[in-house]
């Protein structure tokens, strides 16, 4: 059994960090140990939430991480924001590596990367007024004086379309949509370069989500902020997102540009999802392609290729790539997928149209 | 098209339960033109310290057999009241169901007694609700829960009732049936467990099925198959249903007719493709555009200003003129507006300061009084 200290790195888009990219991902793993090895002895069982991810942030552009829930999406936002630690591979923050950065490099690694949260109802203080809230991070990482802060917060909140007048209320005096402004504003705060959005829209109402869409549109240009979208509607990261990579059970199967992605996906699974995703118009008839099988465990996932438990095309099991894991093959310029006899939709006979309803 | 075709034949050999089903969203599987379920200007309302909410103000629509009627509308625009009102299942206190009617096959539910509702409930209207993880008891057994509803409204023991079980788990394509029916809900993926719920719901045959957004807690692929299931299940049952949610996407795909709600009261009624090719509504035609595009790069996405209001603090007349980008005159927005079928089959709530083409309308307008 392959443990943490011996995993083979293999090259997934480029080996080495992209120095032009602000935020540079390669061969990052987290897995968590759910069992064995008591003492030393046996089995040690790990469940893999990451398996060797590896992608750029280019900076002023969002990156979509999309995949259905266990695929290990979240958790590579979490490792970004530093909220867990990676078991092998590496971050870059503009080209150095964040785990050999020096004290102070940390610490502005920390402060150029915010978060956003998917529930503002959750991940606000009911108990804090927005004036703290938002002036909290002020309080922490700068040297500001009370007046400076409370400006600094004003000017915020007028800039993520609240009133700064507002800054003495409570979290619940105010809609979803606003919370999320809120947050929104706790973010750039510091003045970050990047902003990790974990579902940011899903939970407010429909009339609302296209007002938070456009303010991160909005701020990304004002601000040159790059962006890492955490989501499962397609739709929305067709419309925020610059490049996408399409993970399954902590893997990244596919990976580019979202336009090339959208207008040629090749792998089964991307087709898959995109032809389950909800058409905008009822005159657009997409056929869904069901996976045979559901989505297996992420503890002891397959050796080699992941995804050959969900593939409709018949699986070789001496085949190298069912033993070995398989990695991303660039088929056009900039657009990634994993390459294996079954896992490529033209050889299935799948392929998703996406087709406005004039066109039908 | 030829090609299309193809690739359909091709589909349906490689995906795991390929069946037959007609996916077109609109009248294809409405049977005839008989109405199941008739409400008619359903009022409910919640005493409050703040005043009373009008969650539910005047909502009148009908259901045919065999149909999907879509209701749509943010959270607090009254939509899941009006699905429990038709359950007689809103709290009470604070809840009054002050007004109305819910006829269902020729009764007015609102009249029976509570033993009466009993036996309606789960028999000829039954619900599938949100979150299934929290719609199941985790102690009890499938083969029990699914078994309770046969057990009270078909009087059925024993082997019969075992036999209905099973029946009914594979009606909703759950695998391995018999052996499914002994476990226990944590054992089941959500998607299993969401077509659990389904099989409890259609257990008895009901005449109306209302779904309170029964997929927004599953993932995108799982969600597809469950939606096909029920698409399957109505035109093999040809019951009605009402489908609550806030997606349009779903209602494209599922709804053959769309109610569109704002602020308890229903802005637009149509059938599905005239609420998207027509909508008449500031509110439907806004709702409409601001959702990003899965088919195309959208540029900027046109957004509603403003947020949906407080029910406990409603404007007198249009609801919605506050968030109207149309000119009109503080008059104009000051009748409450009525509900008016402009073109057959076409109902909105007519306005100067909601409706675009008022002026085209404008004679249709009842008189003043008439309320």
């Amino acid at each position: 059994m392959t443990t943490a200290e011996n995993v083979t790195i293999q090259d997934a888009p480029g080996v080495n960090p992209n120095a032009d990219a602000i935020i540079s991902i390669r061969n990052l793993r987290k897995w968590y140990q759910v069992g064995g090895g008591f003492m030393g002895f046996g089995d040690k069982i790990y469940l893999k939430a990451v398996d060797d991810v590896s992608f750029d942030i280019e900076r002023n552009k969002t990156f979509g991480l999309v995949g259905e829930s266990g695929c290990g999406k979240t958790t590579t936002l979490k490792l970004l924001l530093g909220l867990e630690t990676p078991t092998a591979g590496n971050i870059y923050y503009e080209g150095e590596d964040v785990a050999t950065m020096s004290k102070a490099g940390k610490s502005e690694f920390r402060r150029s990367v915010q978060a956003v949260f998917q529930d503002p109802w959750s991940s606000l203080n009911p108990r804090m007024r927005v004036r703290s809230i938002v002036g909290e991070p002020l309080e922490i990482a700068t040297t500001m004086t009370k007046g400076q802060i409370a400006t600094r917060v004003g000017d915020l909140l007028s800039e993520t379309g609240l009133n700064p007048y507002q800054a003495n209320l409570y979290p619940h005096e105010f809609s979803g949509g606003q919370r999320q402004r809120i947050g929104i504003a706790r973010a750039l705060a510091l003045n970050p370069k990047v902003i990790a959005l974990d579902e940011p829209v899903s939970a407010l109402d429909v009339s609302i989500r296209a007002q938070i869409m456009n303010l991160l549109v909005d701020l990304q240009e004002e601000h040159g902020l790059a962006y890492l979208l955490v989501a499962h509607n397609l739709a929305t990261v067709r419309y925020m997102c610059h490049d996408m990579a399409v993970m399954y059970l902590g893997v990244v199967q596919e990976s580019g540009e979202t336009e090339a992605i959208f207008n040629n996906p090749m792998h089964i699974y991307t087709n898959a999802l995109v032809s389950a995703a909800l058409p905008s118009h009822p005159d657009i008839q997409r056929e869904e392609f069901l996976l045979p099988g559901e989505v297996v465990s992420p503890i002891n996932p397959p050796p080699g290729d992941v995804f050959m438990t969900r593939t409709p095309l018949e699986v070789d099991p001496n085949h190298k790539w069912a033993n070995e894991r398989p990695p991303l093959v660039e088929k056009e310029p900039g657009h990634w997928v994993v390459e294996t006899p079954w896992s490529m939709a033209a050889d299935a006979g799948l392929k998703v149209e996406l087709t406005g309803h004039e066109g039908v | 098209m030829a090609e299309s075709t193809d690739a359909t034949v091709e589909e349906k050999e490689v995906s795991s339960e390929a069946v037959s089903v007609d996916t077109d969203g609109f009248g294809a599987s409405a049977m005839g033109d008989e109405v199941v379920l008739d409400v008619k200007d359903l009022r409910t309302h919640f005493t409050t310290r703040w005043g009373t909410v009008k969650a539910v103000d005047g909502v009148s629509y009908h259901v045919k057999r065999g149909e999907t009627l879509g209701i749509v509308g943010e959270s607090g625009s009254g939509k899941s009241v009006t699905a429990l009102s038709l359950m007689r299942l809103v709290p009470s206190p604070p809840g009054n169901i002050v007004g109305g009617e819910v006829v269902l096959n020729g009764r007015n539910l609102l009249d029976l007694s509570e033993g009466e509702m009993t036996s309606v409930r789960g028999g000829e209207i039954s619900m599938i609700l949100q979150d299934p993880m929290q719609a199941l008891n985790p102690v009890f057994s499938i083969e029990n829960q699914v078994g309770e509803a046969i057990k009270i409204h078909q009087k059925l023991k024993g082997e019969a009732l075992w036999d209905k079980v099973v029946d009914s788990l594979r009606k909703v394509r759950i695998p391995a049936p018999e052996t499914r029916a002994k476990d226990y809900p944590h054992q089941l993926s959500g998607g299993m467990r969401q077509r659990v719920v389904g099989a409890i719901g259609i257990s008895s045959s009901p005449a109306v099925i209302i779904a309170d957004e029964p997929t927004t807690s599953l993932d995108v692929t799982i969600q597809a198959a469950y939606l096909r299931l029920l698409r399957q299940i109505q035109q093999e049952e040809g019951v009605g249903i009402i489908f609550i949610t806030h997606d349009f996407g779903i209602v494209a795909k599922m709804c053959d007719r769309v109610a569109v709600m704002y602020a308890g009261r229903i802005v637009e009624v149509a059938d599905v493709r005239t609420i998207f090719n027509e909508p008449l509504h500031e509110y439907t035609k806004a709702l409409i555009s601001s959702v990003p595009k899965l088919e195309e790069k959208t540029g900027r996405l046109p957004q509603i200003e403003g947020q949906p209001p407080l029910l406990y603090n409603l404007p007198a007349g249009d609801a919605f003129a506050p968030r109207s980008t149309l000119t009109f005159t503080p008059e104009d927005a000051a009748r409450r507006p009525p509900l008016v079928e402009v073109k057959p089959d076409h109902w909105v709530q007519l306005s100067k300061s909601s409706v675009a083409d008022y002026d085209k309308f404008a004679d249709m307008m009842p008189a003043e009084d008439s309320e």
